[in-house]
């Protein structure tokens, strides 16, 4: 039997609205005054995603919503609407980022149905996806491979490690257009921060 | 006894830590020839899901001689911070086996404060790392899959690792088990019915039907000697595993799966082996949050459990509740060796295959503790 009727048998199918599913990371709701966050994502009662790596420290003062954490799109490009090619550079990551970002393209969620795909070369990419704190022997690299993209051509960063440092480190010195947060970000949140950098939503 | 690894500036073996550095082959790169190049691959080639630098001398087709190159050194230092405050540092070392070098940091820690965890703890624990052990194997396969372009199948089973990730993620409130263990405590709540359609496994095996994918493996990477940990040991016939030969938790009566052939293929299907009887433990196991008092003191502290990719082991001292030092043994480092020492003498294209067979993750191999 062929591997697609296998895949029909299984049943698995790609779901219409990609849905986040589990606990942390999740939106956060302040119900509470808390003061002993390890990365200051809280301040003066205000939460701030980008710093949140998720520890569940605050529970119950800031309580998970279940819904899924919003990306900051600061940019939309509607060149971009048929297809998004993703370049992605890990420049210091724990595997966790580079893990969510690979599940985007799994029957669940299927990516590619919003036109949007990897590539293996810079040259090629229309989005630069960073993801990890800033380590040394990556800068080089990271910056050759912003210079080898053609315009128009946008960073997208996706985890704590590269939004904020996340408890890790430094996070790259970049414009981004796109920040999605998350320790790692869910799949569902990479997919609505690139979908609304399309212009799809 | 055998030999598990450099830790620290010890040698850790079966039988404890020997007061000496482990002992070492080092090969030598062999001299360029006429017509031999280097050919350096990463570190943003495209292919590996982290970055990776690879240098290749090489005649064209031949693998003369290869070595890694470090690209992604990341230095998080530990000592002088609360355990408490460390551990979300561990957990963040490599989230792909982020269970396993949490549970074997605390195993470390609860050793050097001298106090028992409890049993639900434990059970907890050997849950996760199963849980972590099937989502990581079958990341393996599916590596290996996209590796050879075989997408429909590559793909059908990325669907199996999200099926798995979800499930983690019901249980222990997060997909790579970053909160869930805390110095005294577990906060995963676990029962068989969660594996409920996890009926992969069927298909799974059906990629070995395959000729083109098998010829990728078999014969790929052959390599057999006792500096093997985990599945590349197991794939070699050597039943070496932190479940059964002195490793940190009781798993009673359990007997590890092994090979003979000691090739990409075997490494393989001793993962494939395993997802099943990981399955199959799971299947009669539960657990439920749980916790325990933890006492203050100094002292220090080893432990040991097989990660996905072999013995994973934690050095701490502690003072109070502050860690004075730390040392970690990832298995991606032996892992490493095995990887280069079997791929000097083949051919460029059976890389890939081989690294991914090996379940290496640059991200616990580059870390810097100190
Ligand atoms: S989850 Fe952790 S990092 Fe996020 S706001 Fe709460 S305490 Fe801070
Ligand atoms: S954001 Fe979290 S998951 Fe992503 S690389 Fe950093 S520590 Fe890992």
């Amino acid at each position: 039997m062929s591997w697609f009727l296998r895949g029909v048998r299984r049943g698995v199918r790609t779901e219409k609205e990609p849905e986040n599913n589990a606990t942390w990371p999740s939106q956060l709701e302040v119900k509470g005054e808390f003061s002993g966050c390890p990365t200051r994502a809280i301040r003066e009662g205000k939460w701030e995603p980008g710093k949140c790596v998720f520890c569940r420290r605050c529970e119950p003062n800031l309580v998970p919503t279940g819904n899924t954490v919003q990306p900051e799109v600061k940019t939309t490009n509607s060149l971009f609407r048929k297809s998004l090619h993703v370049f992605p550079v890990d420049v210091g990551s724990c595997g966790g980022c580079n893990v969510e970002l690979k599940l985007l393209f799994s029957p669940q969620y299927d990516a590619t149905r919003f036109g949007i795909f990897l590539v293996n070369t810079p040259r090629h990419a229309d989005a630069l996806l960073l993801m990890g704190v800033m380590v040394e022997g990556m800068e080089g690299p990271l910056r050759e491979a912003l210079d080898a993209m053609p315009e128009p051509k946008v960073v997208v960063l996706i985890g704590a490690c590269a939004a904020s440092g996340g408890v890790l480190g430094r996070p790259p010195e970049v414009n981004a257009h796109v920040v999605v947060p998350g320790c790692p970000p869910t799949p569902a949140s990479i997919i609505q921060a690139l979908r609304r950098l399309k212009g799809d939503v | 006894m055998r030999i598990v690894g450099q830790l620290g500036e010890k040698c850790l073996t079966t039988e404890g830590l020997m007061n000496s550095p482990c002992p070492q082959d080092e090969e030598g790169r062999p001299a360029k020839e006429y017509g031999s190049f280097t050919f350096s691959y990463g570190p943003l080639a495209g292919g590996p899901i982290e970055s990776l630098a690879l240098d290749v001398l090489t005649r064209g087709e031949s693998v003369d001689w290869i070595d890694y190159v470090s690209s992604k050194n990341r230095k998080i230092p530990l000592a002088g911070l609360r355990v408490e405050d460390a551990i979300l540092k561990v957990e963040r070392i490599n989230a792909n086996f982020g269970a396993a070098h949490s549970i074997a940091f605390l195993i470390a820690v609860e050793k050097a404060l001298e106090v028992e965890p409890d049993e639900k703890v434990v059970s907890s624990r050997i849950v996760e790392l199963e849980l972590e052990r099937v989502r990581n194997h079958l990341l393996v396969l599916h590596r290996l899959l996209d590796a050879a372009s075989l997408l429909v199948p590559a793909y059908t089973v990325l669907s199996a690792v999200e099926q798995v990730n979800r499930t983690i993620g019901r249980a222990c409130g997060h997909r790579y088990f970053m909160g869930a263990n805390f110095l005294g405590g577990t906060v995963c709540r676990f029962e068989p019915s969660m594996l409920v359609g996890w009926t992969f496994m069927k298909e799974m095996w059906k990629v070995l039907e395959n000729r083109i994918f098998v010829d990728r493996l078999s014969g790929n990477g052959v390599i057999k000697d006792n500096s093997l940990i985990g599945p590349a040991a197991r794939a070699a016939g050597m039943a070496f595993d932190a479940r059964c030969d002195g490793g940190d938790l009781p798993y009673d009566g359990f007997r590890p799966v092994s090979m003979r052939d000691g090739d990409a293929l075997s490494r393989l299907m001793v993962r494939m082996e395993e997802v099943e009887s990981s399955i199959e433990m799971l299947s009669e196991m539960r657990t439920e949050p749980s916790s325990f008092i933890v006492p203050e003191r100094t002292g220090e502290g080893i432990a040991r459990v097989e990660s996905p990719s072999g013995d994973l082991a934690y050095l701490v001292e502690v003072e109070g509740r502050m860690l004075r030092k730390v040392e970690v043994l990832p298995p991606s480092r032996a892992n490493l060796r095995a990887f280069l020492s079997s791929s000097r003498g083949a051919i460029f294209t059976d890389i890939p295959f081989n690294w991914e067979s090996f379940g290496i993750w640059v991200s616990e191999l580059e870390v810097d503790l100190g």
